[in-house]
């Protein structure tokens, strides 16, 4: 019987459950110091003096180390632009400035509380858009000698970490063809991963070799990075996994391990650090807060001719992985919809503030909030059904999106409008919100759909699969488990597939760098996907070893065994058999222990490499295809937005474990619903205006409905048994679905997130009838015989 | 040294976990170092240091407490429950199995609080309604799960100790 799409339990949960699994924020060893940075207070300023003296006072504390102490060059996952001590300038508040250590967690922390600063602050760059804005002063001065990795042309200058444009140069003539042209600009602010383990690290140094203890989603990442910043090769760190309490992206990079690391060998001691619960905000690498502008030359046929986007991405103060994410645009505008032709330009800009990063979907939930926006934009000016002009305008299987990679699929999400139509159906929500704009209530009810296309990260992975003497098998993987389930019961369940036994009767190893081969680490979904295909591959191989074997001792040809539930039995034959570990053990015993490895990466699929300038991500491999529809109610006297419904149609590949999908989807939901709603990341002068977990406003259990789903299959070739990626993606169009839901109910553009109480209000009162502004906004702006050309500008709320 | 407590720290007498403890805890202690630092539980988790996202929760007395705001001196002559005292050494509680079943534990590192809170919440109120239970779940943060499969675990245990 097939173990694929049932859901076994998971390997973890019972140490979860009983308390007893070691995340690393539990970790100690015996004679260990603990090290805390001291961050700079503010968000610009020039270095004058570092007074450690009142730190060395701290008892406890031991010394006390500034930039002259540690290495002195920059570096960086693309860009080299990060210094790991702050030596002449800060450029963010809560950048390192020194480091202090203690023979106590309290020492430390009191003594890097208690190092003098003498910095003069200057006024920081503190908005992208002040970033842009000539004469602008440079954030990092001396800019142009940062080095970037393979010397890649990223567009840099000055303010302006990455450009990417794509520019077929034929939009002017399609403007100038247009009846209707609709703009409108989307403004969306960070959003904090809000994982619940805070970032730490515990470093040993023995035998010229640095070990890094760590709760990490990318250990192999982290081994080079700790080895670029203390100037090491990386086969001199090893990086060993524990437990993770959640990172959603904010644990791919080095945080506090170099520090550590460089500690534990000064002083021969291990080193633990962790941050504090205000580092933790201070610091995250938040998604990016981001301005899209759109534009779009429309037929009155409702053909779009073209679309021009301009989108300007904050950085923070260090580059980070923000030049590879300004890619993406290219795979969100003019990918699912027809445009014809489009111009996207998408610059990533140095601010005084803490550098964004990683977050679940990056930044996939922005561009698709502008881009669903858009097309109820233009849905509205044209008067058409919002649906139907989505439908109509649907891209088609043979498409190229603006990469030149052609859509194999994407008739898929033709199929996930019916298939979401058939539980939900859009008229009758529709109807439903028009209902209750006419009668007089204080509550507005309004529909909104949003729709994507989303990659499986397509890194590098290894596998090794060994069958163990008693039958059950071992996977060898530095795949980490994020909380997804894709490596506690997914990776499992394709190696028990693969070899005939129970999800139970495969274990699978902790990340240790020293053992394994290279792992990509827990993002874009790729775990079951490329470390699935490893396994799959591996465990084909251990099979023909067991078969050969078997048909050795069973006196029978390979090709007439059967491998099931553990046993190995003759065709037809059924007391003809041998258990898995009768075979493994004679077969450790003559020709040697049954184990093989195997690796993947995806291919890149086909595409232009002219397309753009600056592009590091240039391709969409394994492509999956999403559609969400929300029905809201709005309560216009307190503005507070309740989800009523929210419907998730979502495109697997293989659903490997039903249930760990169905929680990676509202738990992906809930995450989108609070950037669409309620979460709050905000900046005043460069400073974080948060600064306690309850003012993040994350979605309580009272305030996430039950979602429901429908998950599609779509076999993937090279997919383990057909999977794709499944657990990124249900957070990416999650803010759009919901705003066009509130935009309809209200009549008022909310193109501005989050969507607070407070933000409903404001758009009410700016628009006193709402309501009647509601129907005005979908009347159209041409008229049937549309002789008029008139142009409409989406309001910014 | 047991009894010889200075000004800065106190002496408390607890039970944790059916365990008596006489400890001496520093006057700015809070509940979830003595149980982490002093005892070795590292069920109670720290996460926001603010008493704001529910990870470190214990019973006390068989209420949900934060732990990490908690003074640990006022702990005396009190009976504190952790994570790892809801099972011991035994079979999972019916609450547990049941997380099992739902799919309910991503990350896990909400999970020790937030069974605290429902084991705290199906003593009090047998037979909840799913409104119960979301409410009681008001003072925990889980990141990972959308609450959803959470939810249905607590109203299945709900069940299976009705039954």
């Amino acid at each position: 019987m097939s173990v694929l799409g049932t859901s076994p339990d998971r390997s973890d949960a019972d140490a979860k459950l009983r308390g007893q699994a070691i995340f690393g924020a539990d970790l100690a060893r015996t004679g260990m110091l603990w090290a805390a940075l001291a961050r700079s207070p503010v968000a610009a300023g020039r270095i004058r003096a570092i007074d450690p003296a009142p730190a060395l006072r701290v008892d406890g504390v031991l010394e006390v180390l500034t930039s002259a102490d540690v290495p002195d060059w920059r570096t960086g996952v693309i860009v080299s632009d990060t210094p790991l001590l702050a030596a002449d300038y800060v450029a963010y508040e809560g950048e390192p400035v020194a480091v202090v250590v203690a023979e106590s967690r309290a020492a430390a922390e009191a003594g890097s509380r208690a190092v003098a600063f003498d910095i003069e602050a200057t006024e920081p760059v503190s908005t992208p858009e002040q970033a842009l804005a000539p004469g602008a002063r440079l954030v990092h001065p001396d800019w142009n000698r940062f080095a970037v990795a393979g010397g890649a042309d990223i567009g840099r200058d000055g303010n302006v970490v990455a450009e990417v444009v794509h520019d077929p140069g034929d939009l002017d003539e399609a403007f100038a063809a247009a009846d209707v042209v609709v703009e409108g600009t989307y403004r969306t602010p960070r959003q904090y991963q809000a994982h619940l383990e805070p970032k730490m690290a515990l470093a040993t140094y023995e035998s010229g070799r640095y070990t890094i203890e760590v709760s990490h989603q990318y250990p192999f990442r982290l081994r080079d990075r700790v080895a670029q910043i203390t100037g090491v090769a990386p086969s001199a760190v090893r990086v060993v996994g524990h437990h993770i309490g959640g990172g959603f992206g904010a644990k791919l990079d080095v945080s506090l391990e170099a520090f550590a690391a460089l500690l534990a060998r000064r002083f021969r001691r291990p080193v633990r650090m962790q941050h504090t619960a205000l580092e933790e905000r201070l610091v995250a690498p938040c998604r990016s807060n981001a301005i899209v502008a759109v534009r779009s030359a429309v037929r009155r046929d409702g053909t779009i001719l073209a679309t021009e986007v301009e989108i300007v991405s904050d950085s923070g103060a260090y580059a980070n992985n923000g030049p590879a994410l300004s890619s993406i645009p290219m795979f969100v505008f003019g990918s699912i919809y027809r445009v014809g032709t489009a111009r996207i330009r998408t610059r990533n800009v140095y601010t005084n503030t803490a550098p964004t990063g990683a977050y679940r979907g990056v930044n996939g939930p922005w561009l698709v909030f502008a881009n669903e926006r858009h097309m109820d934009a233009i849905a509205d000016a044209l008067g058409r059904d919002r649906r139907d002009f989505r439908l109509a305008s649907l891209a088609r299987d043979g498409d190229l999106m603006r990469n030149g990679q052609r859509l194999e699929e994407v008739s898929i999400l033709r199929e996930a409008f019916d298939r979401v139509e058939g539980v939900a159906s859009w008229r009758d929500a529709v109807a439903r919100s028009s209902q209750s704009a006419e009668a007089v209530t204080d509550v507005l009810r309004g529909a909104g759909q949003a729709a994507a296309i989303w990659l499986t990260n397509p890194m590098p992975g290894h596998a090794t699969v060994k069958l163990n003497e008693d039958g059950t098998a071992t996977v060898i993987t530095s795949a980490t488990e994020n909380g997804s389930g894709a490596v506690a019961t997914g990776l499992r369940q394709i190696a028990a597939e693969a070899l005939g036994l129970a999800a139970n009767d495969v274990m699978v190893t902790m990340p240790d760098t020293d053992a394994t081969g290279y792992d990509a680490g827990s993002q874009g979904s790729r775990t079951t996907h490329v470390v699935g295909r490893a396994i799959a591959d591996a465990a084909a191989d251990v099979r023909s070893q067991v078969l050969d074997r078997a048909s050795q001792m069973l006196e029978a040809a390979p090709e007439d065994l059967v491998i099931a539930d553990g046993v190995v039995t003759v065709a037809g034959v059924p007391a003809a058999n041998l258990t898995l570990g009768a075979v493994a053990q004679a077969a450790t015993w003559s020709d040697g222990p049954i184990a093989a490895g195997a690796s993947y990466v995806t291919p890149t699929p086909a595409h232009d490499p002219m397309c753009a300038t600056g592009m590091l991500i240039t391709g969409w491999p394994t492509p999956t295809y999403h559609l969400h529809q929300a029905e809201v109610s709005v309560d216009t006297v307190t503005g507070r937005v309740t989800v009523d419904r929210y419907v998730v149609c979502q495109e697997v590949g293989r659903a490997i474990h039903p249930d760990a999908v169905a929680g990676q989807i509202q738990g992906g939901v809930a995450q989108g619903l609070g950037f669409a709603l309620c979460e709050r990341v905000d900046l005043d002068h460069g400073r974080y205006v948060q600064r306690t977990f309850k003012a993040h406003g994350l979605p309580l259990a009272e305030d996430v409905p039950k979602v429901e789903m429908i998950v599609m299959e779509h076999a993937d070739p090279a997919g383990p048994y057909g999977a794709k990626g499944a657990a990124e993606p249900p957070i990416v169009p999650v803010a759009a679905a919901i705003a066009n839901a509130v935009s309809d109910a209200i009549g008022v553009p909310m193109d501005t997130l989050p969507i607070t109480p407070e933000a409903v209000l404001e758009a009410l009162e700016a628009e006193p009838n709402g309501e009647a502004v509601a129907r005005a906004a979908r009347e159209p702006v041409l008229n049937r015989d549309g002789e008029q050309r008139r142009e409409t500008t989406g309001r910014a709320s | 040294m047991p009894g010889t407590a200075d000004e800065q720290s106190v002496s408390v007498r607890v039970m944790v976990n059916d365990r008596a403890h006489q400890l001496d805890v520093d006057a700015g202690e809070v509940l979830l170092g003595t149980l982490r630092d002093r005892l070795g539980l590292t069920g109670p988790k720290e996460a926001c240091g603010e008493g704001e996202c529910g990870a470190c929760t214990v019973l006390v007395d068989g209420g949900p407490v934060a732990s990490c705001i908690l003074a640990a001196g006022s702990t005396n002559g009190r009976v504190v429950r952790t994570v790892e005292g809801l099972a011991g050494t035994d079979e999972l509680t019916t609450l547990q199995q049941a997380f099992v079943r739902h799919a309910a534990v991503q990350c896990g590192y909400c999970t020790p609080g937030v069974l605290m809170v429902l084991t705290a919440l199906l003593d009090d109120v047998p037979e909840p309604t799913e409104t119960d239970v979301r409410r009681a779940l008001a003072g925990n943060i889980c990141r990972c799960t959308g609450y959803q499969q959470i939810v249905e675990a607590a109203l299945e245990a709900a069940g299976t100790v009705q039954s």
